[in-house]
């Protein structure tokens, strides 16, 4: 449970730098080492629905293949061309290959810390903590707070157009084409109606007294304290840990500045 | 002491709009008052709660003149935010006043917003939920919640930062009439308790009068005719409130045609009536007793052991019902006894985890939608939900114009019905900016301009004053006399009792009575109460009436 | 943000919200496309992502609207899980920047198409030069780097500018947006 009482705003600040850190390293031993111990992480010290998350992942394995894929056919003419590696009998540099490895093993590292601070975090607790961390403007945050509501709304409001269509005897088509040319048509319904709800909230929400100043009051009040440094710490470490083996395996590539 | 609330000459006019929707209105409220505001719908009641909690004219996009002082400031010269600790309005619509998630963060958020200490916070929301019986719901997330319990959190909300002055708007429009009573003494309650001013704005104002006896008599054009107790306005003002289409307590309006005597008291509760019972003994009680055969007609549509569960919560259990063509049933129940749901089956809408529903013999999922639409009108539970145009008059021309009506023929039937309904000044208008109650009769309008063989209405007649409800009922009986079938749901027991050739009573999920009304009301009052119901006025007046005889009877001989 | 309503600020996250689920949508096709073409593929719809950007700012028409409306879109989808990962809120911001700096050059004043067609290009500059240096474009063919980028400033001026202000129109229409600036115009278009 420790990744879950962490401060989101410290949580989300210390993913942002492992993740920027490893955005200066090209190889791909060192995302992967990253990639692991993130995983192992969030089975220690998080309380993770575990088919959900890998439900959430899969989408970045994919995206990670296609990326694999791509670099290596669409890279650019290697410095040593002569060293190749054999694919289901296709030839490919090894240098191209080592790229587009490490290209895609970034994505899944990078995905794995994301998934660690999205599947820890109360998103209203990450917004009230940017509030009262980062001074983030209390107008701004709980205006996006009030849009976020939406989100769960939308799939409902959707339905409600459709059903208002149907009911007014406006036929329902069931190709794929139809329902394409349906979407487009509810398009600006949907729109209309989530601007409408947002009004109707920001008035609630203002005869409730909401002025969007600072003076106000937290039923839920976040601090930074002991524990975020040591995630930092921790985190630093493994990356530290990645790039020393890789280094020590002879794979270690950093960003040399080619554009 | 100067007085709680002044309003001087309050004059709105919204942007675009060619008249006045408020018009030099003035009254004032002393410290502790109560207040009842009524008018006809669409006569700027919920506009006037708008300025009085200072969100207009600084939201408004329109004009706005006059005064409006509260504890001897006008509101204009509060900061924004300040006068919210001094004014709270539960709004007319519970859906669009809730901004977070749960509802602790609900309640939460306006005692943080006027910077309660935390330690206080915490205290406050127990206390505030306690005073509304929801304490197991401070984790709840909101949108699980119930109608009911929405409208009590919207009240609990305004009630923890502690107002001196409650507005509500249309407190127990969809509520069920047990769980209205309930509310309305939750009220009563916490106002000795907590002493605050209180403006009440309601169509039905049964049980409130014993709150409030002054009332605020608003006319069409906005402005303000009567300020006075019922009793008064009823003696000199009975022409304007019928006029107006204002209700008045239901008691009253039965006896009202036998009163001669200008200068009596009339009744106004069931207390008062009772206490003179015997004065009353000439009334004619109007029976609904056409004696249609139910069992003649041919089935129309037949529901055959239909179940449905959502979020693994049994919400209709096993139901079997049958509609013959050309009924008029009801269907009545407490809030979240499964009305809505077993409606929107019924029509086609959503389909049963199990059982079927046979139209003509046919099951629903073997019809074409085309077709179905052409057998079944159905009206949504909330007005909005029927909205496909942009305007009003497209709103209702829309069925017509699918259909390919002559463009004249068109434009005759739309602009008889808005003058029915009272909606020709507003043609133009986005459906949208309409009040609540001129949203649910175009939502209705937009079904009773097409020849549908039967209509399934959802509650259509919340929020509505006498004259427009008056209007649409009329309006659905002449369809009825046309012949096509009406399966109504509602909480109203009047309508049910005037109108119904029949009532399915649904209670956790089942079907628990399906009879005439007349036979329901013999029913234990217990197991009424149980289901949310309660007996028509009528009944229970007629009632106390055999009572009083069986009383006098022994004694006279 | 002084001169904001709160309205608005609200109005603006909720087509923030709206058009993250939106950019969602489309990052399957996004890959489609990268998957059966290479990355210029996803550059044929890049335009798809500014396109809250060019809508807010076009509706509301105060500073910020543009730049802040991305950067809400973006956090959001990376709220919801299912993007590239927290870089993603910079690259809302840097695709937002862009727009706004279009925006800023004509003082906030002009909204005609051809500003919101340029503003999409303002996005579609930045996002590019951003995407070069994250997204790895050193380790391809040149000539493939300028058809990209070529290809990207299109879909922005298209994608992102006409269809934004197509959609804004649309909305305007329905009379929803009627306290809002692009209403206010409309409805004083219709009344003169
Ligand atoms: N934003 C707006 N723009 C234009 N007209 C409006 C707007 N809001 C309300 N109106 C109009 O003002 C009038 C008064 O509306 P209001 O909601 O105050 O009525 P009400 O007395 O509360 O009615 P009801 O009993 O039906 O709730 C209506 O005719 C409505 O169409
Ligand atoms: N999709 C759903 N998921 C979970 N619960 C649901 C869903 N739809 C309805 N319910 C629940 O089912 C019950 C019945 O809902 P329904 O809307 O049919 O009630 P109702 O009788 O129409 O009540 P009211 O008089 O308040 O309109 C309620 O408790 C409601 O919370
Ligand atoms: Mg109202
Ligand atoms: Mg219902």
């Amino acid at each position: 449970m420790f990744l879950h009482q962490l401060n989101p705003t410290m949580k989300a600040f210390t993913i942002v730098i492992i993740v920027i850190l490893l955005a200066l390293i090209f190889d791909p031993i060192t995302p992967s080492i990253l990639f692991l111990t993130t995983i192992i992480l969030m089975f220690v010290g998080g309380k993770v629905n575990w088919k959900r998350y890998f439900l959430y992942l899969l989408p970045f394995l994919l995206f990670a293949f296609g990326m694999f894929w791509t670099t290596l056919i669409f890279a650019k003419q290697p410095d040593l061309p002569g060293q190749t590696i054999t694919i289901l009998t296709f030839d490919f540099p090894r240098e191209s290959f080592i790229v587009a490895l490490a290209l895609a093993v970034r994505v899944l590292s990078v995905a794995a810390l994301s998934l660690l601070f999205i599947f820890t975090t109360n998103i209203v607790h990450f917004i009230l903590s940017l509030i009262q961390q980062l001074k983030l403007s209390p107008k701004i945050a709980y205006g996006v707070l009030a849009g976020y509501r939406f989100l769960p709304m939308m799939k409902d409001e959707l339905k409600v157009i459709r059903e208002a269509h149907r009911i007014r005897g406006v036929n329902q088509v069931s190709t794929i084409r139809g329902k394409w040319s349906q979407y487009k048509r509810y398009a600006i319904p949907l729109l209309a109606s989530a601007i409408r709800k947002a009004e109707r909230t920001a008035i609630a929400m203002e005869s409730k007294g909401f002025t969007g100043d600072r003076s106000r009051t937290f039923l839920k009040q976040f601090t930074v304290s002991g524990k975020d440094w040591l995630f930092l710490v921790i985190m630093l470490t493994l990356y530290a840990v990645a790039v020393y083996t890789s280094y020590s395996l002879g794979f270690l590539k950093l960003y040399d500045g080619e554009l | 002491m100067t007085p709680h609330v002044t309003v001087q000459d309050l004059s709105l006019r919204f942007e675009f709009v060619e008249r006045d929707t408020l018009s030099g209105i003035s009254f004032s409220l002393e410290q502790g008052e109560s207040i009842l505001v009524l008018g006809p719908s669409g006569c700027g009641k919920s506009t006037l709660t708008l300025c009085l909690n200072g969100l207009y004219p600084r939201e408004l996009d329109g004009a706005l003149s006059g005064d409006i002082i509260i504890n001897g400031k006008p509101t204009l010269s509060y900061k924004p935010g300040q006068l919210s600790r001094i004014v709270g309005v539960v709004f007319q619509d519970p859906e669009t006043q809730f901004c977070m998630l749960t509802v602790e963060d609900e309640i939460a958020f306006g005692l943080e917003n006027i910077a309660v200490p935390r330690e206080e916070i915490e205290e406050r929301i127990d206390d505030a939920l306690r005073l509304v019986d929801m304490e197991h719901f401070k984790q709840s997330t909101i949108s699980t919640l119930s109608g009911g319990q929405k409208q009590k959190l919207a009240l609990a909300c305004i009630l923890a930062m502690r107002p001196n002055l409650l507005i509500l708007d249309e407190p127990t429009a969809n509520l069920d009439p047990i769980a209205r009573i309930d509310l309305i003494q939750t009220i009563k309650r916490l106002k000795s308790e907590l002493g605050f001013s209180l403006i009440i704005i309601e169509h039905q104002l049964d049980q409130w009068t014993d709150l409030a006896n002054r009332c605020l008599m608003f006319d069409k054009n906005g402005s303000v005719f009567f300020d006075g107790s019922m009793q008064q306005a009823i003696r000199s003002h009975r022409k304007e409130i019928e006029g107006e289409g204002i209700w008045l307590p239901k008691v009253t309006q039965q006896v009202l045609p036998y009163v001669n005597d200008k200068t009596h008291d009339v009744p106004l509760t069931l207390e008062d009536f009772s206490r003179e019972a015997h004065l009353w003994s000439g009334i004619q009680w109007d029976e609904n007793v056409e004696n249609i055969e139910l069992e003649t007609q041919d089935i129309f549509l037949e529901c055959n052991q239909v179940s449905y569960i959502a979020n693994d919560k049994t919400i209709l259990k096993d139901i079997s019902i049958t509609i013959r063509e050309h009924e008029f049933v009801a269907i009545a129940g407490a809030n979240g006894s499964g009305k809505t749901t077993l409606s929107r089956i019924l029509a086609g809408l959503q389909r049963p985890v199990s059982g079927t529903v046979f139209l003509g013999g046919k099951p629903l999922t073997e019809w074409n939608e085309g077709e179905l639409r052409k057998e079944i009108g159905y009206v949504f539970q909330n007005p909005e939900h029927q909205f496909v145009m942009n305007t009003v008059y497209d709103e209702i021309a829309f069925s017509l114009q699918m259909k390919g009506v002559h463009e004249s023929e068109i434009q005759e039937r739309v602009g008889r019905i808005l003058k029915l309904l009272g909606l020709t000044s507003y043609t133009k208008n986005h459906p949208f900016t309409l009040s609540q109650g001129q949203k649910r009769r175009l939502s209705i309008a937009t079904m009773i301009v097409d020849e549908q063989k039967m209509l399934i209405l959802d509650e259509p007649t919340f929020g509505q004053d006498a004259a427009t409800n008056y209007e649409m009922m009329l309006m659905l009986e002449e369809r009825y006399q046309r012949g096509t079938g009406i399966v109504m749901i509602t909480h109203d027991m009047e309508l049910v009792h005037n109108y119904a050739d029949r009532i399915i009573v649904l209670h956790e999920g089942e079907v628990v009575a399906d009879c005439r009304p007349a036979k329901l009301w013999q029913q234990p009052d217990r197991l009424l109460r149980e289901w949310g119901l309660d007996l028509p006025i009528q009944v229970k007046m007629q009632r106390l009436c055999k009572k009083e005889d069986q009383y006098h009877v022994p004694t006279s001989t | 943000m002084t001169n904001w309503r709160f309205k608005e600020i609200v109005v603006l996250s909720a087509l923030s919200v709206v058009f993250a689920v939106v950019y969602l949508a489309f990052l399957p096709v996004g890959k489609l496309l990268f998957g059966i073409l290479g990355p210029i593929g996803y550059d044929l719809i890049f335009g798809i992502w500014f396109i809250v950007s060019i809508i807010a700012a076009y509706i509301i028409r105060k500073p910020g609207a543009a730049f802040l409306s991305e950067t809400i879109a973006a956090t959001i989808e990376v709220l919801i899980g299912n993007a590239v990962g927290p870089m993603l809120i910079i690259s809302g911001m840097i695709q937002g920047a862009g727009a706004e700096a279009v925006f800023a050059a004509t003082r906030w004043k002009n909204y005609s198409i051809w500003v919101l067609m340029l503003a999409g290009v303002g996005s579609s500059i930045t996002s590019f030069i951003y995407g070069y240096f994250m997204g790895g474009f050193a380790a391809l063919d040149t000539g493939y780097v300028i058809a990209m980028f070529v290809v990207r400033v299109i879909s922005g001026a298209l994608i992102a500018g006409l269809l934004g202000k197509a959609i804004s129109d649309g909305l305007a229409k329905t009379g929803v947006l009627s306290s809002y600036a692009l209403g206010k115009e409309v409805r004083k278009g219709k009344v003169a």
